[in-house]
């Protein structure tokens, strides 16, 4: 896999923006600024992995926070049952919620559009009853408990700010590697896929498979963000995986917009602090949050980075580019 | 000489309808075979048979000897079978060369070297590289069409299959085609054409299949095929 200085260059603000993220400690926040911005970035941990689903190959999972949510149990039973650490759990719950992605994956992606949106919200919500109803293993609808401390090279992580920069991390390493992927060959053939899967299929591209694998791989992040967040925590509970939590995620990843590297960061930051900048009570969100949904899908297609992308070149080109997605229309209109 | 498509009996139903019934066809190496027939006698049906689109009712396909019937079309694919679509033609929200570098991407590991090593060769190829920073969806009809070509080609395969090439193309578009598939038998690719355009065939193909009704009435020679009467009437109506 060779990756152009071109596509070195798409990183780098990603990259500048990520390194001021990470002083922000130095500004010294308040507690409860600094557990907003954590929570915000182990969403912004899977919104990566969704990202490469929706924005590369065009497959919308309306029930990745039950990923999620397989990730931080698989962290909370493996420290009570086995005394298994959060360094440990890591790799595991990753592996957990890809299995569980490709369990789910392989039966659903056989029916393809809205239908897989149906599959998958339907197993977020049956992953949400499975743990109400799993009785002392699972701590049933109260939850589990995850008290463990986090510590690497012996110093204690569990502090606010320590936790916020390691999450900071994380979240470097989840852009990093979904770059990757958008570059690799692996993102082109996603891709092809997204755009046609008929004429995938004819150049060779084992279309079933690589939908499965785009699925399992935002497994493994949404499962890298469960562990991160029942740490974090410190107590899980089932509703926080259910259908309500999965809908905020693909909320997220479709206004910050997915194809673009940014995107994912920028809808994880603006669905967590906007409440809390404009002083709206839960209820008051939602209608935001919805009202927000509407205007993406029909003004900023790309979704708001996009949009922000084109107004940017708009300007300096002196007139407005046609969008790139509506630039599609003409060759079928013609079939 | 064994020929590089053995069809035999191929036939398909679709509910009650009978697209086919009971093709023989052969594509022998190295030619340029016309497949033609008036609407809805089943010539796309049995493309979409041949490439795995459509599972077969019954019947056998044979390429190079290797049974291929009801293969997934990716793995039809790799065998060594290219195909392009009346339709779908390129990946319109992606690049031209990022297009032709997917297709390449797939391909069967086997089959020796490709007369067009890379991408940009196959965009030279046919005649696209001036474009190959546009995205696909702003590329005139006539240039999508040649890209839906290169798609094909880059799957490196040795039997090419064409599904109206020609439609929607003006005449230089279509004679600037025709001079790119006459090349592809020098290359080493067979190719079969289905089309009801009759003078593309006459310039293409130096033998003719005809199918009427989901059955095969006429095979053999261009000149002898559209002289026969039978081909005249179910086809041209009497008179060409």
């Amino acid at each position: 896999m060779s990756i152009a200085p071109k596509a070195l260059r798409s990183l780098l603000p990603v990259l500048v923006i990520l390194a001021l993220i990470a002083l922000v400690p130095l500004a010294s926040p308040s507690n409860r600024f600094l557990s907003l911005a954590i929570s915000a970035g182990i969403n912004v941990i899977a919104l990566y992995g969704l990202s490469v689903l929706f924005g590369q190959t065009g497959i919308l999972s309306m029930g990745h926070a039950a990923l999620v949510g397989v990730g931080a149990y698989a962290s909370a039973i493996l420290a009570r049952d086995f005394g298994v650490g959060f360094w440990l759990a890591l790799p595991v719950a990753a592996i957990a919620s890809a299995v569980f992605a490709m369990i789910v994956g392989i039966p659903s992606l056989r029916v393809g559009g809205h239908h897989f949106v149906i599959m998958t919200f339907a197993f977020g919500q049956l992953v949400a009853i499975v743990l109400t109803n799993g009785g002392d293993y699972t701590g049933a609808a109260t939850g589990l408990d995850l008290t463990d401390h986090v510590t690497l090279f012996d110093a204690d992580m569990t502090d606010l700010t320590r936790y916020y920069l390691m999450v900071v991390a994380f979240v470097t390493a989840a852009a990093v590697a979904s770059w990757a992927i958008i570059h690799s060959s692996y993102g082109r053939t996603l891709r092809a896929i997204r755009e046609n899967e008929k004429l995938a299929a004819s150049l060779g591209i084992n279309v079933g498979r690589h939908k499965i694998g785009a699925f399992v791989v935002s497994g493994v992040f949404a499962g890298i963000s469960g562990v991160l967040l029942a740490y974090f925590l410190g107590h899980i509970s089932p509703s926080q995986f259910s259908s309500f939590p999965s809908i905020y995620l693909a909320l997220m990843v479709m206004i910050g917009g997915a194809r673009l590297i940014e995107g994912p960061l920028a809808g994880g930051i603006l669905v967590a602090f906007l409440p809390e900048v404009l002083n709206l009570d839960p209820v008051q969100s939602r209608i935001v949050y919805g009202v927000c949904l509407i205007a993406v899908i029909m003004l900023l297609p790309d979704g708001l980075i996009g949009g922000i992308v084109r107004a940017l070149r708009g300007l300096f080109a002196g007139k407005p580019k046609p969008e790139t997605e509506r630039e599609t229309a003409p060759s079928e209109a013609r079939q | 000489m064994r020929p590089i498509l053995a069809i035999s009996g191929l036939s398909k139903q679709f509910g009650g309808v009978t697209a086919l019934a009971g093709v023989d066809l052969t594509v022998e190496e190295g030619e340029i075979l016309g497949v033609v027939g008036p609407n809805g006698s089943g010539k796309t049906t049995l493309f979409n048979v041949v490439t795995g689109v459509h599972k077969p009712s019954g019947g056998t396909v044979l390429f190079r000897g290797r049974d291929i019937t009801g293969l997934a079309p990716h793995a039809i694919s790799r065998t060594g079978i290219g195909y392009t679509f009346q339709q779908a033609m390129a990946f319109a929200g992606l690049g031209v060369l990022e297009n032709v570098q997917i297709a390449g991407e797939h391909a069967r590991a086997t089959g020796g070297a490709s007369p067009w090593p890379t991408p940009q060769a196959l965009l030279d190829f046919v005649g696209l590289s001036a474009l190959a920073g546009e995205k696909a969806g702003v590329l005139p009809f006539g240039s999508l069409r040649l890209l839906g070509l290169a798609l094909a080609l880059a799957t490196r395969p040795s039997l090419l299959l064409l599904d109206e090439p020609a439609a929607g193309l003006n005449d230089r578009e279509t004679s600037a085609l025709v001079g790119l598939v006459r090349q592809l038998p020098g290359h080493g690719i067979t190719v079969c054409v289905i089309d009801h355009d009759m003078k593309l065939m006459q310039m293409l193909c130096r033998r003719l299949a005809v199918l009427d009704f989901g059955s095969k009435i006429a095979d053999g020679p261009t000149e002898a095929v559209l002289a026969d009467p039978k081909v005249l009437d179910v086809y041209l109506g009497g008179e060409l």
